[in-house]
């Protein structure tokens, strides 16, 4: 099956089709927070299941089963909003946060760190129909559409200092902040999702990501990591052997 | 050339202690010297502080909360706080983990699937209150009854009972019945309040029945500074009765194991050793009691100690020189809590433990047996009405003296029809997990949609309780909700408050905005008569309306002060060196004492009556007693003193006077038989701290504790697999076995085994490969989770017994049999049903006073008239 392919740096682009790269990944972007930023809309599942959109999807390796196809409109979108709940919002899931993925708490430094970026690019954060933590993955995947979609305004305007100060922005962004959750967490994602289409969002998310740094020369590394899950790895301490009081023996009392 | 050996280093190192003690000592702890200040240690910046009341736990202990770039990094003690002076426990530490919790619910919630599936949808507040207004309109139609609130932990200061009254509705239950509401009713007809402020840190001698009050109870971050301070200071002796060796009792001067439930007949029995050798004080008892000496003398005669003896397992002479030297040793105090209080006839145990400090004259002397000092706030006018229909479950009669409600025994009542419910409302309880039957009985109430059609949790966790609901408004944790608090916790009153350090996450709101939504949902026009009890903007302008309207807290600055301070009044200032709050001399502020011989001001004299028993009414109310020719204010009481014979008692059959009744199932024992009891520990709560990685991280098991002589005789030894079988039900979990408990008592602390209440209290993240379950790549989550073992929880174990005079729960009084575990019982297996609790329902009835075994058990009352002879009582409250 055909992913995105990590290693694929595409040639020194023109004017026009650096800005037309920009809008095409600018969409990838709102594309994939569309899905994250709260329960898919009925106009974004609509925009989504028309059959040129599923098949350009489909190419790029990313294939959504007949839970996703095959229901009417309005069963879908109930069935995602409670996929949805149960991912990201109800104790079980795993919140799609920077700050719980890598401090594993809510409202942690990242929180305030992507804060002071937004309002450094000029940037505030307004709640949809739910509230949502600056440090959402829909919210910092919707900041470096806007991003793009500034820097392919710059080019339109042959503002080049313009577009090289945004594209330095989302270098730093990615470096500073998704480049160090994005590929772990969705692999998580990935694994955790009973719906397909969450499934494929998050295998679309790895796959982006791998790209975008890739095209950007971002080297960064994820806290989850590109080698096996942590918690995949053998425990090295011997859980047998006692340690620190016995606690397989009884712990009474501090 | 120095011979440096060991023993010469020794030698001079203890020879030279005073020249040690003498040297200056210039370097001190910096969070004395700090005294509420902090500052980063990257940064070297100083540190927002914000002064809160704690509220991991319920004793409200003052607390500072430091905030750096918007975040809570810190939490410690207030040292402005007269009570707690600077101290703040492991859980209060941690309290931000509950703010940023992964694992919060942040938005409301609606069920998805059957409940307790886990299947949710996220919905609006707009949705929420919208289906919420719906059933309650329907219910207030039918019958505003119908409508249940439940709470297990109320600090709004007025706001649950205010929006019940809203609507209409008198079914309010709390959660007392489980706690102490025996201790309590054992003390309010007595003395007035339902709590003693023993004056530990002056005190020569103090005798401690059932509590761990260094560990646990109320109020243990005060109180065990004060008695660490008698101890160390004062040489005060500790004696400790309990049926094991807990912290408390670990540090006692002797711990003296005793029986389940016989703390009463060892306190009775001391009274009468005081008694017959005049060691009593008479003044006292004659001047501020209802009694004589002769009578009480009379009365005491039974109580010898070779009965108590019997019944409790300490030795004769030891009550005897127990006696003495309480007696004699002045100033000497009392504490209970629980130990003598949470059994059948609970509050006969906890009025004679009380009898001891009152037979002695200890009562409100400095190192004495004080009343409690607290303080009150104004409620918000204009308020509701009380709702003229009284709801079965708040005032059942068939516990017509137990003024805390018998919240434990809902379920069966529900079950039973004797009150429908359309609506049921919780807040901070979870019975599901707390109460006796555990997920057996409220398990079972819960996912019954025809006894509770409609189920509400108002929390910021996914509890036991939780996970059953219909749907879940998200609460806020402490740290970002506003509350009035003051607690009986020191000899200086105090008033505090909780205010918000960081705004609520997510979509959380602090509950009395969501019951102030759910209202003015309900009646947006105000045409309804509700929304005028509801007219305040946010958190803040209720406490305003709280604060402000405290004449002397006004004049030093109100609602400013409180969020500048967080305590009032300040008393003095915390000396880093001794701990303790001095005045401007430098030496330790001192309480006042005898509060019952306050004299009345010759003002509030003018149209009073004075009664033959001296008691002084004016317009119709008691203001005094006169006592010593002196017109003075006497105990908070109907007759303003100490009420050794509870007239009201009698009414229903019960013994007035002190008295204690033997457990009968305790008498018909097997040989092999042993007594479940359970206990709480220093770093956790029921639940408010499962999900705390800091507190799982210091425990986060719980094995039975069994004596050394029990586990020989059933071939059982330290971390072999038992089974613990009840007449209810069985578990199966792992054995501890030492010397430090007695012989016929078994002992399991609660707050492990959860079975809800997020990845750290279930070790979900264990569950599935690649942590799915909510997994971080946060190291600590991650990887620092080095236990497997959650512990396993024994309630759905324990059968409802309740107290037929306190209403509390039995929880102390199960009768088990413990073996090896068989070939197919597992680790963490717990198996109880409905019905076998419902039985054990049925027959705690009997000792009600409509019981069929209620005159049996009181055979001294056999010339009262029975339950026909009585008035129907509408019931107290509380």
């Amino acid at each position: 099956m055909g992913m995105i392919a990590a290693k694929e740096v595409p040639p020194a682009l023109s004017g026009e089709e650096a800005r037309q790269d920009c809008l095409a990944r600018a969409n990838v972007y709102r594309l994939l927070a569309g899905a994250l930023v709260e329960e898919p809309g009925a106009d974004y599942l609509r925009a989504l299941r028309v059959p040129e959109n599923l098949a350009m999807l489909r190419e790029l390796g990313v294939t959504f089963d007949a839970d996703f196809a095959e229901p009417a409109p309005e069963i879908l979108q109930e069935a995602l909003a409670c996929e949805y709940t149960a991912l990201f919002v109800a104790p079980g899931g795993c919140p799609a946060v920077e700050s719980a993925r890598l401090t594993g708490r809510f409202q942690q430094e990242p929180l305030y760190a992507v804060r002071a970026f937004y309002r450094r690019a000029g940037f505030a954060l307004r709640p949809g129909r739910f509230a949502v933590f600056d440090d959402q993955l829909g919210v910092e995947l919707s900041f470096v559409a806007e991003l793009l979609e500034r820097a392919a305004a710059a080019l339109a305007d042959n503002d080049l200092p313009g577009y090289a100060r945004l594209d330095k922005d989302i270098k730093r962004f990615w470096a500073l902040h998704l480049g160090r959750w994005v590929r772990g967490y969705s692999r998580l994602l990935e694994r955790a999702a009973a719906h397909s289409f969450y499934r494929e969002i998050a295998k679309l998310l790895r796959g982006f990501a791998a790209h975008e740094l890739d095209l950007l020369g971002v080297r960064v590394e994820d806290a989850g990591g590109d080698d096996p899950l942590k918690t995949e790895i053998p425990d090295p301490v011997d859980a047998t052997e006692p340690g620190c009081g016995g606690c397989k023996v009884a712990q009474a009392h501090v | 050339m120095l011979k440096m050996t060991r023993r010469a280093f020794l030698k001079v190192g203890s020879g030279l202690t005073a020249a040690a003690v003498a040297a200056p000592k210039l370097l001190g702890a910096m969070e004395n010297d700090l005294g509420g200040k902090d500052f980063s240690p990257e940064t070297l910046a100083e540190r927002k502080v914000i002064p809160i009341t704690c509220h991991v736990c319920n004793i409200q202990d003052g607390a500072l909360a430091f905030v750096e770039n918007d975040r809570i990094v810190k939490l410690e003690g207030n040292p402005e706080h007269v009570s707690t002076r600077g101290r703040l426990c492991a859980k209060g530490n941690a309290g931000m983990w509950h703010s940023y919790d992964p694992d919060r619910i942040l938005y409301p919630l609606k069920r998805a699937g059957a409940r307790g599936e886990g299947k949710w949808k996220r919905i609006t507040w707009d949705e929420a209150l919208e289906e919420i207004a719906q059933k309650l309109n329907a219910a207030i139609k039918e019958d505003p009854n119908t409508i249940m609130l439940k709470w297990g932990r109320n600090r709004s200061g007025g706001a649950l009972p205010r929006f019940m009254h809203t609507l209409g509705s008198g079914t309010i239950v709390n959660h007392t019945s489980v706690c102490e509401s025996s201790k309590k009713i054992g003390m309010e007809p007595t003395w007035g309040p339902d709590i003693e402020t023993p004056d530990f840190a002056n005190a020569k001698y103090i005798l401690n029945f059932g509590s761990n009050i260094l560990e646990a109870a109320y109020f243990h971050n005060p109180m065990s500074q004060r008695i660490t301070e008698g101890l160390a200071e004062n040489n005060a002796k500790l004696v400790t009765f309990d049926v094991r060796l807990s912290n408390s009792a670990g540090r006692s001067d002797e711990w003296i194991p005793v029986f389940p439930g016989t703390d009463g007949a060892v306190a009775l029995a001391m009274g009468q050793v005081i008694l017959r050798e005049d060691l009593h004080d008479a003044e006292f008892i004659e001047t501020w009691t209802n009694v004589s000496v002769a009578e009480l003398k009379q009365h005491y005669q039974q109580f010898t100690p070779e009965w108590a003896a019997k019944l409790s397992g300490v030795p004769v002479d030891t009550i005897e020189r127990i006696a003495r030297e309480f007696a004699t040793t002045k100033p000497a105090t009392l504490f209970t809590y629980r130990g003598p209080a949470k059994h059948l006839y609970g509050s006969y145990n906890e009025k004679a433990c009380m009898m001891l400090p009152i037979i002695t004259g200890n009562i409100e002397k400095r190192g004495g047996y004080c009343l409690p000092r607290g303080m009150g706030w104004p409620q918000p006018q204009p308020e509701p009405p009380k709702p003229g229909k009284p709801s079965y479950l708040s005032n059942p009669p068939d516990y017509p003296l137990a003024g805390h409600k018998v919240s434990h025994l809902t379920p069966f009542w529900i079950a039973e029809g004797k009150q429908k419910i359309n609506v049921y409302f919780t807040y901070q309880d979870n019975p599901v997990y707390t109460n006796p039957g555990a997920q057996a009985v409220w398990g079972k109430l819960f996912r019954d949609e025809k006894l509770i059609p409609f189920y509400v949790s108002m929390s910021p966790v996914m509890g036991e309780e939780t996970a059953l609901a219909d749907i879940i408004l998200p609460d806020c944790p402490y740290l970002e909700r506003w509350e009035p608090e003051s607690m009986p916790n020191s000899l200086w009153p105090w008033l505090g408050i909780r205010q918000p350090v960081i705004k609520p996450l997510g979509e959380s709101r602090e509950n009395r905005m969501i019951l102030r939504d759910i209202v003015w949902k309900l009646d947006p026009t105000g045409s309804r008569g509700m929304k005028q009890y509801w007219q305040f903007k946010d958190g803040e302008d209720y406490m305003r309306h709280h604060f402000d309207n405290i004449p002397k807290l006004k004049q030093d600055g109100g609602l400013e002060w409180l969020k500048k301070h967080g305590v009032w009044p300040v008393y003095g200032k915390l000396d880093a060196r001794t701990g303790k709050i001095t005045d401007k001399t430098g030496r330790e502020i001192q309480a006042e004492y005898g509060l019952h011989l306050k004299e009345l001001p010759a003002a509030d004299l003018a149209g009073t009556a004075v009664d033959k028993n001296g008691v002084v009414s004016k317009n119709g109310k008691v203001v005094g007693i006169k006592r010593q020719g002196k017109i003075r204010v006497g105990f908070p009481t109907h007759n303003r003193l100490i009420n050794v014979r509870v007239d009201e008692w009698a009414k229903y059959g019960f013994n007035p006077m002190p008295t204690f009744k033997q457990i009968p199932w305790h008498k018909t024992m097997a040989e092999d038989d042993l007594i479940l009891t359970t206990y709480k520990i220093n770093v956790h709560k029921q639940s408010r701290t499962a999900s705390v990685k800091w507190l799982a991280e210091i425990m986060h098991t719980n094995p039975v504790w069994m004596n050394t002589e029990t586990g020989r005789a059933l071939g059982i030894k330290t971390g072999d697999l038992v089974r613990i079988e009840s007449g209810v039900g069985h578990m199966v979990t792992k054995a501890y076995v030492f010397e430090g408990i007695h012989p016929k008592v078994v002992a399991i602390p609660t707050a492990f085994g959860h079975w809800e209440y997020g990845r750290l209290a279930q070790l979900k993240q264990r569950e599935q490969p690649g942590g799915a379950w909510g997994a971080s790549a946060d190291a600590d989550l991650d990887n620092n989770v080095w236990w497997d073992d959650k512990g396993v929880h024994p309630n759905a174990i324990i059968p409802v017994v309740a107290d037929p005079i306190g209403g509390s729960q039995g929880w102390y009084d199960t009768v088990v049999k413990v073996t090896k575990a068989g070939p197919n019982d597992k680790y963490g297996d717990v198996q109880a049903s409905w019905e076998k609790h419902a039985e054990a329902f049925k027959e705690t009835l009997r000792y009600a006073y409509t019981g069929d075994l209620h005159r049996t058990m009181h055979p001294e009352m056999a010339a009262g008239g029975g339950p026909a002879s009585v008035k129907p009582k509408t019931g107290g409250g509380h």
